[in-house]
C-alpha cells in the first residue's frame, strides 16, 4: 500500500514520478490510460472508454487493467471503478467486423441483444444489409468506416478483423548509413505494424517522418502520404530520398501546382478538400492506385472531409502521425475509429531526457501597454481587441532586445499579423516570409537560414507546420492564432530539433499584460506546461534593463 | 442449563407446563416473546393466558424459522395430543429423513421454549390459538396443502350415506355413524390396507388423487360426477364438503404422501454461498478506503449546505430537485445521495433549523463531530446507520396515501430495519474472514429465518432492506468487496467466526430447552453499542490514511495533495485554489480568480508565499509565485465603498480646515482624495452641518450641477380636480327649453280641455298647486278624516308633472293611498312627489 499511483474518483490516475516504482507503473498503465498532464512531480493519466477500448484493441484485457491499478495504487481502489472498467472493456469486441467467404463483410455478435440494440438504431440501419443468421448481418463494404464510427458513438465499438489488402507492392528500403532508427522510433514502427493501423504520437522534432519512412519500408508497397501543405510535402520528399531507397522519380507530388501520381505520392490536405461545384474533384487520387499504406501527417489537423474519405479506405493500412491527439474540435473519437487506436506515445520529457530533442527554456515576457495604448485598448471593438494588444509597439522593443541578446544564433520571429511582421522585419533588418511569399522564395530563404547566411527570419503562420529549420535555437512568438494550443506546441517544436552543438533552445512568448493576449497565452501554454515545459514569466522592464 | 424441579404428574395445561419450567427457561421464553411481560403478568396462569392470545401467538409464529414453523404446522394437522413419533412421522415421512430426525428436536425445542407447544413427548400439544391459526380449514388453506380429517368432513353427512361408504370401502357396517367414521379413519391410516384398496382403483381415479395430493385438496364436481370420481366418492376417498365441491380427506392425502405433512422440509438453514474470497487485508483496506470516502462525502455534503441548506418542504423532507442538486454536487446517483443525507440526519449532524423559512442546516453536533479523529467520526456514522429505523431505500417510493416519500421527510421509518441490518451483518460475520456471500444466498437465508410475511403490507420488505443493507454497508465501508471488514465485525460486537449453535441435549418436556441464540444475533444494548463503536474505531484508525501536511506544487499551476490533508491546510487550499479532482488525492488548480479569493479573505501576497513555501515539498514554481504577485498587484487597485454624500472643493486647505474642526466630528467625514471628503450622513444633514460651521456649501445634483435652493414647497403628484356632483339636472339649453315649453303647452291644453265632471279643473289653470310638505301632509291627513277630495300636483318617476284629483284613504310611511278620480282607481303616491295640494274649490 505504498504505490506510486493514486486513483481518483473522476477516473484520473495520478502518478508520482519520483517514486521508485514509477517507471514500472507507467509501463503498466500506459496501454489503457491517456497521459493528460506531465508536469514535474505528478503525472495525470485519464482512463476513458476510448483508452480502455484502445487497450482491448491492442490485446489487453480487463484483468490486466484492474491488476495494474490494484498493484500500484497507494490507496484502495474504489470497487465501483473497477467494476466500471471491467464493464466498459467488456463492451469492446461484442461486435466484430470480419470477412465472410460468401457474404463479404459481415458484422457478427457474440451477444445477440447487443446486435439487436445496434440494428435498431436509425444510424446503423442504412449501413447494413441482410441478416444472414441471428448473430450475423451483412455490411456494405463501402460502409466499413462509417459503421465503425457509428458503433463507437453508440458505445459498442466493433473489433475490425476484416484485414487489409496488401496493395500494389513496391520495393522500399531504409538507407541506414551513418544513422539508424532510434529505439523509440523502431518501437513505434513495430507497434503500428503489429496493430495494423493506428496513430503514433511523438513530440515535434522527435523524428515522426522517420517513423513514416520505417513503416513504408515495412509495408513495401505503394504509399499515399497526406500532409498539411506544399512546403511540408517537399520536406517529406527530401527526407524520403535521403533516408530510403526511393528516388526522386518514384515520389510524386499532388498539390495545387503539380498533379503527379507515382508509387509514392505526397498530397496536401488542401488539394484534397478543394471543392468545385459541390464535389471534390481530386478524390480519384485515392482510387488511382492500389495503395498499400496511407500515411496521415499531423493527424490532429486532419480536416473533416478527409475523415469522410478515410471512412472509405478501411481496407488499407493507415498510419497517423501527430505530436498531440488534442484536437481543438474534439474529434478524437473519429481519429480512433477511422484511422485507428493510439499505437505508441512517449512523454516529451522522456525523449528529451534521452537526448533526442533539445531541452528548451520557455519564457513568457509580459509587456505593459503604454497609457495611451491602454485607453485605446479599452475602447476597441471586441473583435479588434486581440489584434490591438498583440501588436503593441512595446513588443517590438522587447523583440529587438531578445534578438540582440542572442545575436549570432539562429532566431525565428513568429507572428500572426502581417503589419506587425513587416515592421519587425524592417527594424530587425530580416526577411519576412508570409502567405504572399512564393514557394521558390520561401525555399531560398529557408536554405539561406539553414546555411547560416541569414540569422534572423520573420515568419507568419505559414511556417507553422512541418518546415524543418534544424539550426533555429531561438523562437520569439509575438502573436498567434488566439488560444490555439496545438499552434503553441508546433511553434515550440521549431526549436526542439536536437542541436548539433547541444545548445539549449529558447522559446520566448511576448505577451501584453492585463489583456486578452495574456488570457490566450495562458490557454496556449497549458498544453506545454502539462507536457512539463514550464514557462518562466518575466517582466519586459526587467528584460530590457538586463540588455 | 439447570434441570428443572422434578414433577411426577405430567402437566395438564400450558400454565402447569410453565410452572414446571425453571427460571432460565422462563427467561428464554420472555426474551423471545417480550410482549408477554408488557405489562408484567401477576402469575403464571396469567402468563399462560397471555401467551395464548391471538396477537401474541401470531407475533411468535411470525418470528419462527421455516423449519420450526413447518413443525408447528405438522403438529396442527396431527391429532391432539400427538406423540413425538407421530410428529417425526409427519415431518420425515414413512421412509424417514436423517436430516429431519436430527433437526426436529431443535425445532420442537424452539416451539416449547416459546410456549407454543407444551406437554411431554408422548403428549405434545400445540397451544390452541396456534392450532386454530395453522390447522387447515376451508377459509385458511394450510401451507401443508392438507384438507380436513374424515371425521370433520363427514360431520354433516347422513348416517345412511356413511354406512354406504363404509360398505363400499370393504368394511363391515357398524351400529352408528361415529364408529363407522372411526373405522374408516383407521382404514385410511393403515398403509397396507389402504394400498390394497387403492390398488383396485381405476387409473383415472388415481390421477385425480395425484392432482389433489399436494393441495389444494379441494376439487369441483358436477351434479352427476364422472365414473372416476364416483369410484372415489363411493369409497370416501373424496368427501363432499358443499354442493359441487369435494375434498381429499387428510388421512388419504397423508397416505398418498407417504406420511409427510410437507412436500419438502427445510431442516437446515440454506448455507451462505461464498461469491468471492479476498485476502482479509484487502477487504479491510478497501473498507477503510470507503470509510474515508464516506467521511469525505458527509463532510462535503454539510459543507455544501453550510451557508443555508435546501428548504424544508411543507410536508417535511427534501424536494426532489434539491436531492438532484445534492446528487450532482456529490457526484453520486440520487438514491446514494439520499443515503448520505439520511445518514447525516440519523447521526444527528444535520436537521431542520426550525425557522419560519425552514431550511436544513448542520447541527452544533456537526462541529463537534468534525473535531473528532477520523475513525471516531466513522464509527459514529456507522453506529447511527446500524440502529436507525429510517431507511433511505424507500425514498422516491410512495406511501399508503400515494404521496412521494422524500429524503428527510416523514414515513421513512421501517421498524424492521435495524434488526435486518444486524442480522445480515451477523450472517456475514459468520463467514470466514474475507469471504463475501452472494446476495441471493443471504436473502434465501433470511427468508428461511423469517418465512412468514411481516406485519408490513408491502411484500418482501425484509428482502429489500437486506439488499439495501448490503449496498449501504459497502458504501459506508462496513464491508469491503462484499466481505465484512474487521472494523465492521468490531462494530457488531462479534469477536470471531463462531461455531454453530449447540444442539439441544435431547427430547423431553422435562428438558428445559433454552439454547440461546449466539450473541451476534442479538442486537446490542446501547452501552454495548458504545463499546463496540469504540472498538471499531480503534480497528479502523490505523487503516485510515494519515492526514498530510504538505502538497506538491507544479509549474502547470496545480497542487497535488497525495492524500488527505490536515484540516487547516485543506481549508486554506480550498480558498486559494480550485479543486479539480478528488479521490485518494486532491488536485488543486490555482487561477487568478482563486488567488484573488484568497486575497479577498484577508491574506496578503506575502502570507500566500509563506504558506506555499511552508507546505510544499518542492520549491514554489516561478509561474505560481508570479501569478500571486500579479494578482496581488492588481488586487485592491480599485476601491469600492458606499457613501451617501460627499464634499468636494478645489481648495485643499479648506478641506483640511473642515477635517480639523471639532464640530465636523458628528458628520463622520472621510478624506478620499485631497479634494474629496465622503460621509455616511445624508446630503441635507451634511449641508446643515457645514452651514453650522459657518461655511457656505452648495448642493450638487447627480449630474454635478449646482442645485438652486429655494423654500421648500410641498407638492402632490399630478392630480385631477374633483368632478362636481350636481344636485339637480343641468340647466337646459334653449332648444331643450323650447321643446319643453311646447310639450308643456300641449299638456296644458289637454288638461284644460273639457273632462269628466269629477275632475274639477284647478282654479289657477295649468299651474301645479304648490304647498310646503308640512302643509301637504296636514291637508292630506285632514282629508283622510273628512273624506274630502283634493287636487294635487304630482311629478312621476320620469319627472313628468301632472295634476290629479284624489280622495285620500290613508297616509302612512311617506305614502298616500287615495282614490284617484283622474285615473278612476285607488293608487299610492309617494308624498315627496306631491308638489302641492289644494282643496277643490266648491263649485
Amino acid at each position: 500500500m505504498n504505490g506510486p499511483l493514486i486513483v481518483q474518483s473522476d477516473k484520473t490516475l495520478l502518478l508520482e514520478v519520483d517514486h521508485e516504482r514509477a517507471d514500472d507503473c507507467r509501463r503498466s498503465i500506459a496501454p489503457f490510460a491517456e497521459l493528460e498532464r506531465a508536469p514535474e512531480h505528478i503525472h495525470t493519466y485519464r482512463v476513458t472508454p476510448l483508452g480502455l477500448w484502445n487497450a482491448r484493441a491492442a490485446g489487453h484485457d480487463a484483468e490486466q487493467v484492474v491488476d495494474a491499478l490494484v498493484e500500484y495504487s497507494r490507496y484502495p481502489v474504489p470497487h465501483a471503478l473497477l467494476v466500471d472498467i471491467a464493464e466498459t472493456m467488456d463492451r469492446y469486441g461484442r461486435l466484430t467486423l470480419s470477412k465472410h467467404p460468401a457474404h463479404g463483410l459481415v458484422l457478427t455478435s457474440t451477444d445477440r441483444p447487443v446486435l439487436e440494440e445496434v440494428l435498431r438504431s436509425k444510424r446503423i440501419a442504412p449501413l447494413v444489409g441482410n441478416r444472414i443468421d441471428p448473430d450475423t448481418v451483412a455490411v456494405h463494404p463501402s460502409e466499413r468506416g462509417q459503421i465503425k464510427q457509428t458503433l463507437l458513438k453508440l458505445g459498442w465499438p466493433a473489433e475490425d478483423l476484416a484485414g487489409y489488402v496488401d496493395g500494389e507492392a513496391h520495393p522500399i528500403e531504409l538507407h541506414e548509413d551513418g544513422w539508424a532508427l532510434r529505439p523509440y522510433q523502431k518501437q513505434a514502427v513495430e507497434n503500428f505494424w503489429h496493430g495494423g493501423s493506428g496513430v503514433v504520437v511523438l513530440p515535434c522534432g522527435a523524428g515522426k517522418t522517420l517513423v513514416g519512412a520505417g513503416s513504408m519500408a515495412q509495408a513495401k508497397s505503394t504509399t499515399l502520404i497526406l500532409v498539411t501543405n506544399t512546403v511540408s510535402a517537399r520536406q517529406w520528399k527530401h527526407e524520403l530520398v535521403k533516408r530510403t531507397s526511393l528516388t526522386e522519380e518514384e515520389i510524386g507530388e499532388y498539390s495545387g501546382t503539380k498533379k503527379e501520381i507515382r508509387p509514392v505520392t505526397i498530397a496536401t490536405y488542401q488539394v484534397l478538400t478543394t471543392r468545385r461545384k459541390g464535389v471534390y474533384p481530386h478524390l480519384e487520387l485515392f482510387d488511382s492506385r492500389d495503395w498499400g499504406l496511407i500515411l496521415y501527417d499531423e493527424v490532429h489537423l486532419l480536416p473533416a472531409p478527409v475523415f469522410k474519405f478515410t471512412a472509405d479506405l478501411q481496407a488499407r493500412r493507415r498510419l497517423g502521425l501527430t505530436a498531440t491527439l488534442v484536437r481543438e474540435d474534439g474529434r478524437e473519437s473519429d481519429v480512433f475509429s477511422l484511422i485507428g487506436p493510439k499505437r505508441f506515445d512517449a512523454p516529451w520529457k522522456e525523449i528529451e531526457a534521452q537526448g533526442y530533442i533539445a531541452p528548451a527554456d520557455c519564457v513568457e515576457v509580459r509587456v505593459n501597454l503604454t497609457d495611451s495604448e491602454r485607453l485605446a485598448y479599452a475602447t476597441a471593438e471586441t473583435e479588434e481587441k486581440y489584434r490591438f494588444c498583440a501588436t503593441t509597439a512595446t513588443k517590438r522593443k522587447v523583440t529587438e532586445a531578445i534578438v540582440r541578446r542572442f545575436a549570432g544564433q539562429q532566431i525565428l520571429v513568429i507572428g500572426q499579423y502581417i503589419d506587425q511582421l513587416d515592421e519587425l522585419g524592417e527594424h530587425l533588418d530580416a526577411p519576412v516570409i508570409k502567405g504572399g511569399t512564393s514557394n521558390a522564395q520561401r525555399e531560398k530563404l529557408f536554405e539561406a537560414f539553414r546555411q547560416g547566411e541569414i540569422s534572423v527570419l520573420v515568419v507568419s503562420k505559414v511556417a507553422n507546420f512541418s518546415i524543418d529549420l534544424p539550426e533555429a535555437t531561438v523562437a520569439i512568438q509575438v502573436s498567434g492564432t488566439f488560444g490555439s494550443r496545438q499552434e503553441e506546441a508546433q511553434r515550440l517544436g521549431r526549436v526542439l530539433r536536437p542541436k548539433a552543438d547541444g545548445h539549449q533552445a529558447h522559446f520566448y512568448s511576448v505577451v501584453a499584460r492585463d489583456t486578452i493576449d495574456q488570457d490566450f497565452a495562458a490557454h496556449r501554454q497549458r498544453f506545454l506546461a502539462e507536457q512539463g515545459y514550464a514557462y518562466r514569466i518575466v517582466d519586459a522592464d526587467e528584460l530590457l534593463a538586463e540588455s | 442449563m439447570g434441570r428443572m424441579s422434578h414433577q411426577a404428574t405430567p402437566p395438564r395445561s400450558l400454565a402447569e407446563a410453565l410452572r414446571a419450567r425453571d427460571d432460565a427457561s422462563l427467561g428464554a421464553l420472555l426474551r423471545a416473546r417480550p410482549d408477554l411481560i408488557t405489562p408484567v403478568p401477576t402469575d403464571l396462569t396469567q402468563l399462560a393466558t397471555r401467551a395464548g392470545t391471538r396477537a401474541s401467538v401470531v407475533r411468535a409464529l411470525e418470528r419462527l424459522d421455516r423449519f420450526a414453523l413447518q413443525t408447528a404446522e405438522a403438529l396442527a394437522v396431527a391429532a391432539e395430543p400427538a406423540s413425538y413419533q407421530v410428529l417425526l412421522g409427519l415431518m420425515a415421512g414413512d421412509e424417514g429423513d436423517p436430516a429431519v430426525t436430527a433437526a426436529l428436536p431443535r425445532a420442537l425445542g424452539t416451539l416449547r421454549e416459546q410456549a407454543l407447544v407444551w406437554g411431554a413427548d408422548d403428549r405434545l400439544r400445540l397451544v390452541r390459538t396456534a392450532r386454530e391459526l395453522l390447522a387447515p380449514s376451508s377459509q385458511h388453506p394450510s401451507p401443508t396443502g392438507l384438507g380436513p380429517t374424515v371425521q370433520e368432513a363427514t360431520a354433516g353427512m347422513s348416517p345412511g350415506r356413511v354406512q354406504e361408504i363404509v360398505a363400499t370401502a370393504g368394511l363391515a357396517s357398524t351400529h352408528d355413524a361415529v364408529s363407522a367414521v372411526a373405522r374408516l379413519t383407521k382404514l385410511f391410516g393403515d398403509r397396507k390396507r389402504m394400498a390394497k384398496l387403492l390398488a383396485g382403483a381405476p387409473a383415472e381415479s388415481r390421477e385425480v388423487l395425484d392432482r389433489l395430493v399436494w393441495g389444494p385438496p379441494y376439487g369441483q364436481v358436477t351434479a352427476d360426477p364422472a365414473a372416476r370420481l364416483r369410484w372415489l366418492l363411493d369409497r370416501g376417498l373424496l368427501l363432499p364438503t358443499a354442493p359441487g365441491t369435494v375434498v381429499l380427506p387428510r388421512e388419504v392425502a397423508l397416505h398418498l404422501r407417504g406420511g409427510r405433512a410437507h412436500r419438502t422440509t427445510e431442516p437446515l438453514p440454506p448455507p451462505l454461498e461464498a461469491a468471492a474470497a479476498h485476502r482479509p487485508q484487502v477487504v479491510d483496506a478497501t473498507a477503510a478506503g470507503q470509510a474515508y470516502t464516506a467521511l469525505a462525502t458527509v463532510e462535503e455534503l454539510l459543507k455544501d449546505w453550510d451557508e443555508g441548506g435546501p428548504a424544508v418542504l411543507r410536508a417535511g423532507g427534501l424536494s426532489v430537485r434539491d436531492l438532484k442538486r445534492t446528487a450532482v454536487a456529490l457526484d453520486v446517483s440520487e438514491p446514494v445521495a439520499a443515503f448520505w443525507v439520511e445518514l447525516a440526519y440519523a447521526a444527528g449532524l444535520l436537521a431542520s433549523d426550525g425557522e419560519a423559512d425552514e431550511r436544513y442546516a448542520a447541527t452544533p453536533d456537526h462541529d463537534e463531530w468534525l473535531e473528532q479523529p477520523a475513525a471516531e467520526r466513522w464509527s459514529r456514522l456507522a453506529q447511527a446507520w446500524l440502529t436507525a429505523t429510517r431507511t433511505s431505500g424507500v425514498v422516491g417510493g410512495r406511501d399508503a396515501k400515494d404521496r412521494t416519500l422524500s429524503a428527510l421527510g416523514p414515513g421513512l421509518d421501517r421498524s424492521a430495519a435495524p434488526e435486518v441490518r444486524h442480522r445480515v451483518l451477523s450472517l456475514l460475520a459468520g463467514l470466514p474472514e474475507g469471504t463475501s456471500p452472494s446476495a441471493e444466498s443471504v436473502l434465501a437465508r433470511l427468508g428461511w429465518e423469517r418465512p412468514l410475511r411481516g406485519p408490513q403490507p408491502d411484500e418482501g420488505l425484509r428482502a429489500r432492506i437486506a439488499r439495501w443493507t448490503l449496498s449501504e454497508a459497502e458504501l459506508l465501508g462496513v464491508t469491503g468487496r462484499g466481505a465484512l471488514s474487521t472494523q465492521g465485525r468490531a462494530l457488531l460486537g462479534a469477536p470471531a467466526p463462531k461455531a454453530p449453535a449447540p444442539e439441544p441435549e435431547g427430547p423431553g418436556d422435562k428438558l428445559p430447552v433454552h439454547h440461546h441464540a449466539p450473541p451476534a444475533a442479538e442486537p446490542l444494548s446501547p452501552a454495548e453499542q458504545a463499546t463496540a463503536a469504540a472498538a471499531a474505531a480503534r480497528v479502523l484508525a490505523p487503516l485510515l490514511p494519515e492526514p498530510l501536511d504538505h502538497v506538491l506544487l507544479q509549474a502547470d499551476l496545480t497542487a497535488v495533495a497525495p492524500g488527505p490533508l490536515k484540516r487547516p491546510l485543506a481549508e486554506m487550499l480550498d480558498v486559494l485554489a480550485e479543486v479539480e479532482s478528488k479521490g485518494g488525492a486532491t488536485v488543486y488548480r490555482f487561477t487568478p480568480g482563486s488567488v484573488r479569493r484568497a486575497l479577498d479573505s484577508g491574506r496578503a501576497a506575502s502570507d500566500l508565499h509563506a504558506f506555499l513555501a511552508e507546505h510544499s515539498r518542492t520549491p514554489v514554481p516561478q509561474p505560481l509565485a508570479y501569478l500571486i504577485d500579479d494578482v496581488a498587484r492588481r488586487h485592491g487597485h480599485l476601491r469600492v465603498g458606499a457613501a451617501s454624500a460627499y464634499v468636494r472643493c478645489d481648495d485643499d486647505a479648506l478641506l483640511n480646515e473642515i477635517m480639523a474642526d471639532k464640530r465636523a466630528a458628528g458628520l463622520r467625514l472621510r478624506r478620499l482624495a485631497p479634494t474629496v471628503l465622503a460621509t455616511q450622513a445624508d446630503p441635507a444633514t451634511l449641508l446643515d452641518g457645514l452651514r453650522a460651521m459657518g461655511l457656505a456649501p452648495a448642493a450638487e445634483s447627480a449630474e454635478g450641477d449646482v442645485l438652486i435652493t429655494r423654500a421648500h414647497a410641498h407638492r402632490t403628484p399630478p392630480r385631477t380636480p374633483p368632478e362636481p356632483v350636481p344636485d339637480g339636472p343641468p340647466v337646459p339649453d334653449a332648444t331643450l327649453l323650447t321643446a319643453a315649453i311646447r310639450a308643456i303647452r300641449a299638456g296644458d291644453l289637454a288638461s284644460t280641455a273639457p273632462r269628466k265632471p269629477t275632475a274639477t279643473a284647478p282654479a289657477t289653470g295649468g299651474e301645479l298647486p304648490r304647498t310646503s310638505s308640512a302643509e301637504t301632509l296636514a291637508t292630506m291627513q285632514a282629508a283622510v278624516l273628512t273624506g274630502e277630495t283634493l287636487w294635487i300636483g304630482y311629478v312621476n318617476a320620469e319627472g313628468a308633472a301632472s295634476q290629479r284629483v284624489i280622495a285620500p284613504i290613508r297616509v302612512e310611511g311617506g305614502f298616500v293611498t287615495a282614490y284617484d278620480h283622474t285615473a278612476d282607481e285607488v293608487r299610492t303616491y309617494p308624498l315627496h312627489r306631491v308638489t302641492g295640494v289644494a282643496e277643490l274649490a266648491d263649485d
